[in-house]
């Protein structure tokens, strides 16, 4: 058993050796970088330095929040697809699944100047609401955080829905039947069992999107540009207008650390849901 | 009829559940049609069927999975033809059990005693006893992918009884069980319900299934009940041609009624003319059937109160405790004879003579 395990071990090689050269090798370096001083002394001032600078932090918070808004937006619009996607049948099944995976061909920049047009001030959206009445004049929705979120999660979306589908349908509808046949209320029924089971789906989608929310640079760039900057957007002009390759290194660590607590925290999660299967 | 009485020593009312003139139908294709079933309190009986006879769709129907498109189905005197599943107070076992995969064998088995809001302190009490009426006890711990598929069936059937359901359903408990585990659980479930008094009815294609648990067995073909009746009465006086070909074995012959009257009636077949008890006006297709058991092998020929039919010999097969002797027989014919032990028969390519007496002779309107 051993041996062939081990053969089988060899095939990960080239991949390995690659992802150390492209991948590890990099970011190493770039984390050695962030943790030197001036001197080229081990330190970690730069980190207390960033921390310490309240334009930082407030971006530090806002890349965060706008991340984890991206998740809950896509996933309280991914779970209940997923139950469509997964109990649709023949056309209606595909356009679902086309309508979901469409989007990922159309490039970030075409979707972002179609959002402007959307949420500008003579938008769409503005017209929209004011003609139902909700707003009397046109409100700003290009370049704030909530145009951000809804067009991130637009993006991200099919990174949800795709890891709940697989596990809803593994679901076996006779469970809902057995529990309902028990005396439980369609809530008791989706609290007791449809959630717990489809729990692993959603930690595994949500560590998806929240991992590409906190590092996504076109998309801010593109919906909110200057005004309201991200941590990636930090590093950016770190290394292309203030040419401070430490600082870009730190903040550059810093999603990386993020990134990482992320896989994680997921990981442990889902394998601690799932031994209970 | 046969459905308002209760088999003997049935205790309780003949019309504990009572579906009366039901149907379902499913994007235009009638599943169920004007279907009435009553079963006794404390019953056990069975609804047997090929698969899409309807039987599903009618236990979904009882159980409140999923509704009716007209008539009525009431419990206990209670009717429940719009009440949702969960307020319906009717336990499903299913085929593959469901038991819920997140959750281990107490927590599977005091579900449904959360899910109605029971009090903590008397739950811990009631799983426990259900585990042990199934011996299950010190499985209680275990997740239930840890189980083999008998102890899962005790753990679902310890789960559906410990809310202690009005009616308990179960889908082709023992399909995924091997043979001798089977017949064990068979007996086992039976007693364990018998002792609670508890009304049951097993859905099943198997018709040994259905004769091990049931005192009474409903036929279903097509969204039908073509007979509903105790194994007994079934298996010697079955109601039509599908009842007769269904459940047991048979020799059956196609043919047309020559001549009338007097309580029996002569028909032309393939295999010569035969007597059988009816009325039937002549001209009338039918069915002729006979149970293979009844038939004797008869080399001298016999008197007048038997049919005597020639038939090629197709096969001899020995079955333990029996032989099987297979006859040619053409298109929608089948001539099977059942003997004791190893008996004598001509070898296959000859010719048998097989005998039986008129008044073991069945009669069925066919449909031309």
């Amino acid at each position: 058993m051993r041996g062939a395990l081990d053969r089988f071990a060899l095939l990960a090689t080239p991949g390995l050796a690659y992802l150390a050269i492209v991948y590890a090798l990099p970011l190493m370096l770039l984390l050695a970088e962030s943790l030197r001083d001036a001197e080229g002394v081990l330190s970690v001032r730069r980190y207390t330095e960033f921390f310490a600078d309240s334009f930082n932090m407030t971006v530090f918070w806002r890349t965060l929040r706008v991340a984890l808004m991206t998740t809950l937006l896509a996933l309280v619009i991914a779970y209940p697809t997923a139950f469509a996607l997964a109990r649709a049948r023949g056309w209606a099944q595909t356009a679902i699944l086309v309508a979901m995976v469409l989007p990922l061909s159309v490039g970030v920049i075409v979707k972002a100047f179609a959002w402007s047009i959307l949420f500008r001030s003579n938008g769409a959206l503005n017209e929209f609401l004011q003609w139902i009445g909700l707003i009397e004049r046109p409100i700003r929705l290009l370049f704030t955080e909530t145009a951000l979120v809804i067009g991130a999660a637009n993006v991200f979306l099919p990174f949800m829905v795709l890891p709940i589908y697989a596990v809803v349908r593994q679901l076996d509808p006779a469970l809902g039947a057995a529990a309902a046949s028990l005396g439980a209320t369609p809530w008791f029924r989706f609290f007791r069992v449809t959630l717990p089971l489809t729990l692993p789906g959603v930690v595994a989608g949500s560590a998806f999107v929240f991992s590409l929310a906190v590092s996504m640079y076109v998309i801010p760039s593109l919906i909110v540009g200057e005004r309201q900057q991200t941590l990636s957007m930090l590093i950016a002009r770190s290394f292309l207008f203030l040419r401070d390759e430490q600082l870009g290194s730190t903040i550059s660590a810093l999603l990386l650390v993020i990134a990482v607590a992320v896989v994680l925290g997921s990981s442990w999660l889902a394998r601690r849901l799932g031994s209970r299967e | 009829m046969t459905e308002t009485t209760a088999s003997p020593g049935t205790p309780g009312e003949a019309r504990y559940l009572d579906v009366a003139a039901v149907s379902k139908s499913y994007r235009g294709t009638r599943v169920i049609e004007g279907l009435d079933f009553r079963v006794a309190r404390g019953e056990l009986v069975s609804l047997l069927g090929p698969s899409g006879c309807g039987k599903t769709t009618l236990l979904r129907l009882i159980a409140g999975l999923v509704d009716a498109d007209d008539g009525a189905i009431s419990i206990g005197g209670r009717n429940v033809t719009r009440t949702p599943a969960h307020r319906r107070n009717v336990s499903v076992v299913f085929q593959n059990y469901a038991l819920f995969p997140h959750l281990n064998v107490a927590d599977n088995v005091a579900f449904g005693l959360r899910a109605r809001g029971r009090e903590k302190t008397r739950i811990d009490g009631l799983v426990a006893n259900a585990l042990d009426l199934v011996r299950m006890a010190e499985f209680a711990a275990r997740p239930v992918s840890a189980l083999s598929g008998g102890q899962q069936q005790r753990v679902a059937v310890a789960r559906a009884l410990v809310v202690e359901p009005d009616l308990l359903l179960l889908v082709e408990p023992f399909s995924a069980l091997d043979r001798k585990l089977r017949e064990t659980m068979q007996v086992e479930l039976k007693t364990l319900l018998r002792a609670r008094g508890m009304t049951a009815i097993f859905v099943t294609h198997d018709q040994d299934e259905a004769l091990a648990v049931s005192s009474r067995i409903a036929v279903m073909n097509r969204g039908r009940i073509e007979q509903f009746a105790t194994p007994a009465e079934l298996y010697a006086r079955p109601a039509t041609p599908f009842a007769l070909e269904f459940v047991g074995l048979s020799t059956r012959l196609n043919g047309r009624v020559t001549a009338g009257g007097a309580g029996t009636v002569e028909v032309a077949t393939a295999h010569g003319t035969l007597r059988a008890p009816g009325d039937l006006a002549a001209g009338t297709p039918v069915v002729v059937g006979v149970r293979p058991e009844l038939i004797r092998l008869d080399r001298q020929g016999t008197g007048a109160e038997a049919n005597v039919i020639t038939a090629r010999v197709a096969d001899v097969m020995f079955v333990g405790s029996k032989t099987h002797l297979h006859g040619a027989a053409g298109e929608g014919d089948v001539i099977l004879c059942e003997l004791p032990g190893i008996s004598e028969t001509p070898p296959p390519g000859e010719d048998a003579q097989l005998a039986w007496s008129v008044g073991d002779t069945l009669l069925y309107e066919r449909a031309a």
